[in-house]
């Protein structure tokens, strides 16, 4: 390149770096006026309009470069960047692949393009750059590339299960020609034992595994050491492993929970063996192991908890296998552990797993637990009460979780909790509180009184002990997380958030924590009033996803440069799993259902809204939820806190997801023009891979009409309602949208018109068909389908909800006014949208479609009366909730306390009675407006 | 008794109740990615039987010539999980793999100077301040914890390849750098 040339593209990328895309597109014209076939500044120009958002320009030019086949470093990169944005990774595998074939003694561009394979998956391809750069250059990395690769292939979803052991043994195969050995690189090493042990190769790679050096690696490597265990495992070998993990636990202080692990499988695997004295056997190595361990827990004392528990799950196996020599033994280990553990937080967890027991070994349990001294005046006293409480109150039977006695305990608590509270006066704000668990105890205690009398009072009492214990703890995202469960029970939105923000979630937790506050949250949205709080929080919470799909290719690479083989396959399941997650679909199906609430229905909407969710309606999903996180002291017998405190009552997952997407893309598709031929013209970026999965494959038609029983399940009595009225609505009206639904060649017309107008450039691979001079009118052959009757179930809904709303508006439960609420709106909505063609009258006077509208008008406008009662019913409900009588009556909860003042529990009232009125009102309002808008 | 395994691309769906603790950052996925795409052997997480995560480590192998070790780059127990000597056990095996694998003099991290409870407990392990680094943590000002809240201690341990223990001066907390030297 001239260095006059250079001196002009310099400011190009200055102007891209700084994000100042106008710029550089100026810039880039003045270059190309003098060179208008330079690449560079073509690909360049490419990139400023892909990430100034003018799709159609840069396609254009993206095209007018590809076409070119071009080789230089600067242009592919551009392009790389191009193509990325586009989402088009299969034209820059192309690119690539061109690239090296046209200089096969490029190095770099073979990397690239095998770069390129890899992240568009297309690991087959990747395998061939891979050998042939092998041949070429001579480096054993490229050989590891191949293996690596056809492993990768080996573990796709799409490849058929008899093709994975050969590609395995093909792996198995390559790694015969590396001329380095395998021991010289940990990952290297990793990657043959992998490969070994799918193939069931054990003898081979214990021979690697009982090298010096493989033994070493094995010592300082986890991944390693972990595979090692596993192949062990798999030969047969615990009592050798045993042996070895007594080593380790008596010589080497290790105190890896895995070892002891291995110590006691090592025991028990003598019970396997064809030997009559097989039992026999096993006692010995059981009273051994027990030598063992008792030295372990003399010697740690209170440093390590590891030998003691070994004793306790030791006992535990014994007993399964009827070897176990003294009935009191387990009782004795587990009071043991309580009295050296006791004040370790942990220790309830470490025994919950062991305290499910019968009869007298139940009673002697308790009373012990029961015994525990309840004096709290110091933070290991302190400690073991609230363990105590806690085991106790895991071990309740049904007959124990009555009414009067969970009141007996919310109070014992909460004393307790008031008692203990100094301890944590010196400590910084930013430090939790040692009581805070008690105060975790009550209010799940609460909760639970709720569940057993359906009385709300209980609700507000969780609320506010809870809210008393955060002013003194402010960093528990414990009781965040169970505030913002309870007040969405109570229909106080707001507050909900403001604690779910005050945890400042971000980045992967978006992913895994974001339900808490997304699960239906439709029912709670003002967008309809021009609110978008939560549409917005929507938009930011998925940003991960594109952060996801944009970067963790990039560290795939980076892996396979750092030759990091253990990674790759667990950074490629990471990416799928997040682009994949069920979250991710449930949240952007809530936003849509907040956004036709807010924006008007439009074909546009429609037709960008239908092209998303039939994408969705491909994927695989992965549940990466985070329900564990919710704290959960609830006894065994019933049911978790995280159950008990699920919006509606009803978990929301695959089948609720489903269930919604199947109902709006059969709505949509007959609200809109496009079909797949069009769709297939009109889509920039490639199309997501196809799934293996037979029930995907299915015609789509088909898919959108199956209702699974399971999914089904997952829904509220009222969106089960909603679905039925929409699967009607759809049966009913689709003939008429099909008759009246214009032909894709006129459709496809208008977007090239469109695009024209736009970009001064036609469509891309769109022939325009001859003018027939009523391009307007397409009439058909064939006959308007016949009229027929409206269903039942859609002249019926608007009525039957109306008298469920009457139902549950005096009931005080506000969530659920709410959400019989919205999903009248919701179906409004619906019917607003496939109304949408008709309301033109040119297509309806030329498809003779009049009958038909004659028909839709009245249940249109019974739907808005409905819908305008329930504003007005709304509003005066909202009224009612911020007078001085009820504020009082909720303030006046007995709360088992008396150190909580009327005062807080006001404050506390104040908010939650404002929170609920605001919505309230909101939700009003905004279905008021829906019928002015929709109504016609 | 806790099971030490790797840290893999997938703890980050489960680690919330570690992070959640608001001395505990979440850092954007590339963080993570990048730490596993490198040094995949300095991150391990210690896992109670439940498979409830207890905490994790964070490493990377650097410097050049004489100053070649291994860093911790984060360390963090989820608060139930506190007092078990979690953090001992995971930096044993930071320094074990520093050692037999990077081969490195030394082993180091940076802890805020009024942050007593961590540097005594680096000291009981072996740790001694390097050096003070000025305003490593400060871009708020000096807050309530004057300068020993943005200042950090870079303390460190030696290794057994530095056999003339360069790691270790007495004066460490009174050789100060800027952030801009260490960075």
């Amino acid at each position: 390149m001239s260095s006059a040339l250079d001196r002009q593209i310099r400011p190009i990328y200055d102007a891209l770096d700084t994000g100042s895309n106008k710029s550089a597109i100026v810039a880039c014209n003045k270059v190309l006026k003098k060179h208008p076939k330079n690449n560079l500044v073509k690909a360049l120009k490419a990139l400023a309009l892909v990430r100034s958002q003018k799709v159609e320009e840069s396609l254009v030019l993206c095209d007018e470069v590809l076409l070119s086949k071009p080789t230089d470093d600067p242009t592919l990169n551009a392009m790389l960047h191009v193509l990325r944005g586009l989402g088009r990774h299969n034209d820059m595998v192309t690119m690539f692949e061109e690239a090296y074939k046209q200089q096969p003694g490029n190095e770099d561009l073979g990397v690239q393009a095998f770069f390129a394979n890899v992240r568009a998956g297309h690991w087959k391809s990747a395998q061939q750059i891979a050998t042939k750069m092998h041949k070429q250059f001579q480096e054993d990395r490229y050989l590891y590339w191949n293996v690596i690769s056809a492993v990768l292939q080996a573990n796709d979803p799409t490849t058929p299960p008899n093709m994975r052991q050969l590609l395995y043994k093909l792996a198995h195969r390559l790694l015969a020609a590396a001329s380095s050995s395998p021991l010289g690189n940990t990952d290297r090493f990793y990657l043959h034992l992998t490969i070994l042990k799918e193939l069931s190769l054990l003898d081979d790679a214990a021979a690697l595994l009982d090298t010096e050096v493989g033994q070493l690696i094995c010592a300082a490597n986890l991944s390693c050491n972990e595979l090692r265990r596993d192949i062990m495992h798999l030969r047969g070998l615990s009592k050798e492993e045993g042996e070895r993990a007594e080593g380790l636990i008596t010589g080497k202080g290790d105190r890896n929970w895995l070892e002891f692990v291995s110590l006691l499988d090592g025991t028990f695997s003598h019970l396997q063996g064809s030997n009559e004295n097989a039992k026999e056997e096993c006692a010995k190595h059981i009273v051994h192991t027990q030598e063992v361990l008792d030295k372990i827990v003399e010697n740690d004392g209170k440093k390590d908890r590891s030998g003691l528990l070994a004793l306790v799950e030791l006992e535990t196996r014994a007993r399964k296998h009827d070897l176990s020599t003294d009935t009191d033994r387990l009782i004795n280990l587990m009071q043991q552990y309580f009295e050296t553990f006791g004040d370790k937080s942990c220790c309830f967890e470490d025994l919950k797993p062991y305290t499910l027991l019968q009869g007298d070994e139940r009673e002697s349990w308790s009373s012990f637990l029961e015994n525990v001294a309840s004096d709290v005046s110091s933070v290991n006293n302190l400690q073991r009460v609230i363990n105590s409480y806690k085991l106790l109150r895991y071990s309740l039977e049904p007959s124990e979780i009555t009414l009067e006695a969970e009141e007996d305990r919310a109070v014992l608590y909460m004393q307790q909790y008031f008692k203990a509270l100094p301890l944590g006066n010196a400590l910084p704000t930013t430090e939790l509180q040692p009581a805070d668990d008690l105060a975790i105890l009550a209010g799940a205690v609460t909760v639970n009184m709720w569940k057993v009398s359906g009385d709300q009072q209980y609700l507000c009492r969780a609320a506010i002990i809870l809210e008393y214990a955060l002013s003194q703890s402010k960093q528990s995202f414990q009781m965040r997380l169970m505030l913002v469960r309870i007040y969405r029970l109570l229909g106080a939105p707001s507050l909900a958030l403001e604690h779910y923000r005050s945890m400042r979630i971000k980045q992967i937790q978006n992913d895994t924590l974001s339900h808490f506050l997304f699960s239906r949250t439709s029912a709670f949205s003002l967008g309809s009033t021009g609110d978008l709080t939560l549409s917005t929080e929507c938009i930011e919470a998925s940003q991960v996803y594109l952060t996801n799909s944009q970067e963790t290719s990039d560290f795939v690479i980076r892996a396979f440069t750092a030759e990091k083989y253990s990674q790759i396959p667990e950074f490629i399941a990471f990416e799928d799993r997040l682009d994949n997650s069920l979250q991710r679909d449930m949240t952007k199906m809530e936003h849509l259902r907040m956004r036709i609430a807010h924006e008007v229905i439009s074909s546009d909407i429609i037709d960008m809204e239908l092209i998303e969710l039939k994408f969705i309606f491909d994927r695989q999903h992965h549940d990466n939820r985070d329900f564990d996180i919710l704290p959960n002291y609830q006894p065994h017998s019933i049911d978790s806190l995280n159950k008990q405190t699920l919006l509606f009552d009803k978990a929301d997952g695959k089948g609720w997801l489903w269930t919604f997407l199947k109902m709006y893309i059969r709505i949509f598709m007959m609200a809109s023009d496009l079909d797949d031929t069009i769709e297939e013209k009109l889509l920039v970026g490639d199309r997501p891979k196809l799934s293996p999965d037979p029930e995907k494959q299915r015609p789509l038609k088909e898919r959108l009409a199956d209702r699974k029983d399971e999914e089904l399940e997952e829904l509220t009595p009222e969106e089960y309602a909603l679905v039925q009225y929409a699967d009607a609505l759809a049966e009913w009206l689709e003939p008429f949208h099909d008759y009246a639904r214009p032909p894709p060649a006129v459709v496809l017309a208008e977007a090239a018109k469109l695009t024209e107008q736009k970009t001064g450039l036609p469509l891309k691979g769109v022939e325009i068909p001859p003018h027939n001079g009523n391009s307007n009118g397409h009439k058909k052959d064939e006959d308007t389908p016949p009229l027929t009757e409206p269903p039942e179930m859609v002249l019926k809904f608007f009525d039957a909800m109306k008298l469920r709303f009457n139902e549950v508006k005096t009931s005080g439960d506000f969530s659920q006014i709410l959400h019989t609420a919205t999903i009248i709106q919701e179906a409004f909505l619906l019917l607003a949208t496939v109304s949408l063609r008709f309301k033109s009258t040119s297509v309806v006077k030329i498809h003779k479609l009049g009958g038909l509208v004659a028909k839709l008008k009245p249940i249109r406008s019974d739907a808005s009366s409905v819908l305008k009662d329930i504003s007005t019913e709304l509003a005066a409900i909202s009224a009612s909730e911020t007078t001085a009588e009820n504020r009082a009556a909720i303030a006046a909860v007995k709360l088992g306390c008396s150190e909580i003042d009327d005062d807080f529990a006001t404050q506390i009232t104040k908010k939650l009675t404002d929170s609920r009125k605001n919505v309230l009102e909101g939700v009003g309002k905004g279905a008021g407006r829906l019928c002015g808008t929709y109504a016609q | 008794m806790s099971v030490l395994r790797p840290f893999r691309a997938s703890d980050m769906f489960k680690f919330n109740n570690v992070n959640l603790d608001i001395w505990t950052e979440t850092y954007n996925i590339g963080f993570y990615l990048h730490y596993l795409s490198r040094w995949p052997d300095l991150c391990c997480v210690q896992e109670a039987p439940s498979g409830r995560m207890m905490g994790y480590v964070i490493g990377k192998a650097e410097g050049q010539g004489l100053e070649w070790h291994g860093h911790v780059t984060a360390i963090t127990v989820a608060p139930e999980y506190r007092r078990l000597s979690l953090a001992r056990k995971m930096m044993g095996l930071l320094e074990l793999v520093s050692e037999q694998i990077y081969q490195g003099f030394f082993v180091d991290l940076y802890v805020r100077c009024n942050n007593q409870i961590a540097i005594d407990m680096y000291e009981g392990l072996g740790y001694s301040v390097y050096r003070r680094v000025k305003e490593y943590y400060g871009s708020l000002g000096i807050g309530k914890g004057g300068r020993d809240e943005e200042d950090a201690f870079d303390m460190r341990k030696p290794l057994s390849r530095d056999t003339a223990k360069r790691s270790i001066r007495a004066n460490g907390r009174d050789m100060i750098v800027t952030a801009h030297d260490v960075s």
